[in-house]
């Protein structure tokens, strides 16, 4: 890997590092900002295939299938006074790691891919949930920033096991 | 005060089910707690319910072409549903006849043979050994194939319903069924219909009745409970809920029928399908339908539900399963349904609504999982037993029923607790059985 290619890859740590903190921070507003117009965020139900057939989640159906708009719902939501789920707020930390930047065009796209481990506890509960998986995330750069475009999160659970997602991956 | 009698622990099996003939009394809407949280309790649920009655398995459409193959849960026991050559759907116990093996370890495929991982036993998708490795050479001529076949599992259907049972004196799924099928028609029969992709599956520390509870009756919660999505504008107004009609039929089946709806809360163009498929007054409700939430008992739920997304109305069908782990643990595990001659656009817009709402991620389901978790957690323990915390089911007992086109007993609103006290009264009468 040449010098260049490591700022190229540190650039896009960065941009998960910051997107992570944001999310476990609950800053929801500032999270939703990193997202382009053109974005398609979605989470395919995992399957359980018998040998190495591929791919081993579902193309039809999903756990999240927002674009700009949905997800926006899901953030205004969070700041009514009835939204259960995240009250109080859970305790998440997100660790990012295998960031690989696998096209890149300056000043233009990008699409990167990303393995992501979430810690997640609720309220008093001394049990804690994991949610693992890998990101498959496209970037546009836009008014000098790169703004998520698409992000598909393959998570590694065919049964979820949190009892739901009221956070986001 | 404390009770100085025997804990539920200390107690015989006969001792449990007298002491829930006592202290259980749907009629009077007194629901103890200790019923969410015992592991007793569970363990004779297990036998005198869900090894007794009709248990959800899947939809038919999930096994579309010959071949086809889906494994599933019964009672706690893995199924293979297979569809064979001549289109025919059995179950059997996925275990290998030779030594005990889990036979097939996917979630779903096609083909026509099951070879056994431990010493490679061949068995066809109609459940018949076909091939053993060295057969003649290590037994000799003597093993009878014939004779070592599958367990095969009685299953049945309704409207594509596919329900499984362990008990061989199970009355016809029909009759367990009853008046709650005149509704079903409504949910699934009204045309034909296909699951999307594969269903969505959660863990939830929740005892499954509480599922069940939630979706047989209980439409009061949505006011607050779900006072986002009125807020969001998704739904008229946080009262929206209470009209429309509750009924309940014999063996604890019921549902919460919303209506009227200005809109028609279905495919337009699919109406003559519609009206071929039901009778002229199902398709009066129907025509008039905001939402219908139910439960077929024990653990199945339903639901259509009519939203504005993107100032655009769009329903979703689907059905939930409330599959117990353990006494504080179930897998929900939820399919979606469409009108299989829908358009695609439809398809899709219905689909992203079911997403949006009752998914994991769904903004209705994820605050039920958050009451469910916490009401399960509460019941826990010693306690509730020993100082007899009970539940207030009393809602509407002062109420008659009403005259509706449909069957069962209607109430004019949907804010009555009567089926879940008819969920309630058929529980118990299983387990004192």
């Amino acid at each position: 890997m040449n010098v260049e290619k490591m700022l190229l890859k540190c650039q896009f740590e960065q941009w998960l590092y910051d997107e992570a903190q944001l999310l476990d921070d609950i800053e929801f507003d500032d999270w939703f900002d990193l997202m382009h117009s053109s974005l398609h965020y979605q989470m395919p139900v995992r399957v359980n295939k018998e040998g190495v057939e591929r791919p081993d989640y579902s193309t039809e159906m999903f756990t999240f299938n927002d674009d700009i708009e949905l997800l926006k719902l899901r953030v205004d939501r969070l700041k009514t006074d009835y939204a259960w789920a995240e009250i109080p707020p859970s305790r998440t930390r997100r660790f990012v790691s295998n960031v690989r930047v696998k096209d890149y065009v300056e000043g233009e796209k990008a699409v990167v891919k990303s393995y992501l481990l979430i810690y997640r506890s609720r309220s008093t509960d001394i049990q804690h949930d994991l949610i693992s998986g890998e990101r498959n995330d496209e970037f546009i750069f836009e008014e000098g920033k790169w703004k998520l475009s698409k992000r598909i999160f393959i998570v590694d659970q065919s049964t979820i096991n949190t009892r739901n997602l009221a956070i986001f991956v | 005060m404390l009770k100085t009698e025997k804990s539920l622990e200390e107690m015989s099996k006969q001792q449990v089910v007298d002491y829930l003939n006592e202290t259980v009394k749907p009629e009077e809407g007194v629901i103890p707690a200790y019923l969410l949280g015992d592991p007793k309790v569970y363990d004779i649920e297990h036998e005198k319910v869900f090894l007794k009655t009709w248990v959800f398995i899947g939809h038919d459409s999930e096994v579309p072409n010959k071949g086809d193959f889906m494994t599933r849960e019964l009672a706690g026991y893995s199924l293979i549903i297979t569809r064979d050559a001549e289109g025919e759907i059995r179950a059997f116990y996925n275990m290998c006849t030779h030594r005990g093996m889990k036979l097939c370890r996917a979630d779903k495929g096609n083909k026509s043979l099951f070879t056994c991982p431990y010493h490679g036993f061949n068995f066809k998708n109609t459940g018949e050994l076909v091939g053993v490795p060295l057969q003649k050479d290590i037994y000799g001529g003597n093993l009878d194939r014939s004779e070592m076949g599958l367990h095969k599992v009685k299953l049945e259907s309704y409207k594509g319903l596919l329900f499984g049972t362990w008990n061989e004196n199970a009355e016809p799924l029909e009759e367990f069924l009853g008046d709650i099928k005149w509704y079903l028609d409504i949910l699934v029969g009204r045309a034909e219909m296909e699951v999307i992709g594969v269903p969505q599956r959660f863990v939830v520390n929740s005892n499954w009745k509480v599922g069940s509870d939630n979706f047989v009756g209980d439409s009061y919660h949505t006011m607050v409970t779900h006072g986002s999505i009125a807020k969001l504008g998704m739904v008229p107004n946080a009262t929206y809920s209470k009209r429309g009609f509750q009924i309940h039929t014999d063996n604890g089946h019921g549902l919460n029928l919303g209506t009227p709806n200005p809109d028609f809360a279905f495919p337009e163009e699919l109406k003559d399908e519609f009206k071929t498929n039901l009778s002229e007054e199902q398709y009066g409700v129907l025509s008039n339908l905001k939402n219908m939430i139910g439960n077929v008992f024990p653990n199945l739920s339903f639901l259509i539900s009519h939203t504005k997304i993107k100032d655009q109305f769009i329903s979703n069908t689907s059905i939930r399963m409330w599959r117990p782990i353990g006494h504080n643990k179930m897998e929900v595990i939820a399919w979606m349904l469409v009108e299989k001659n829908a358009s695609q656009d439809w398809k899709d817009r219905s689909r992203d609504s079911f997403i949006l709402t009752f998914s994991p991620s769904g903004i209705f389901e994820q605050d039920d999982t958050e009451v469910f978790t916490d009401i399960t957690e509460a019941a826990q323990g010693p306690m509730p037993f020993l100082k007899n915390l009970t539940y207030n089911y009393t809602m509407g007992l002062h109420r008659e029923p009403v005259d509706f086109i449909g069957p069962g007993v209607a109430y004019d609103d949907k804010f009555t607790e009567a089926s879940q006290r008819n969920f309630y009264k058929y529980w118990l009468e299983l387990m004192t059985k």
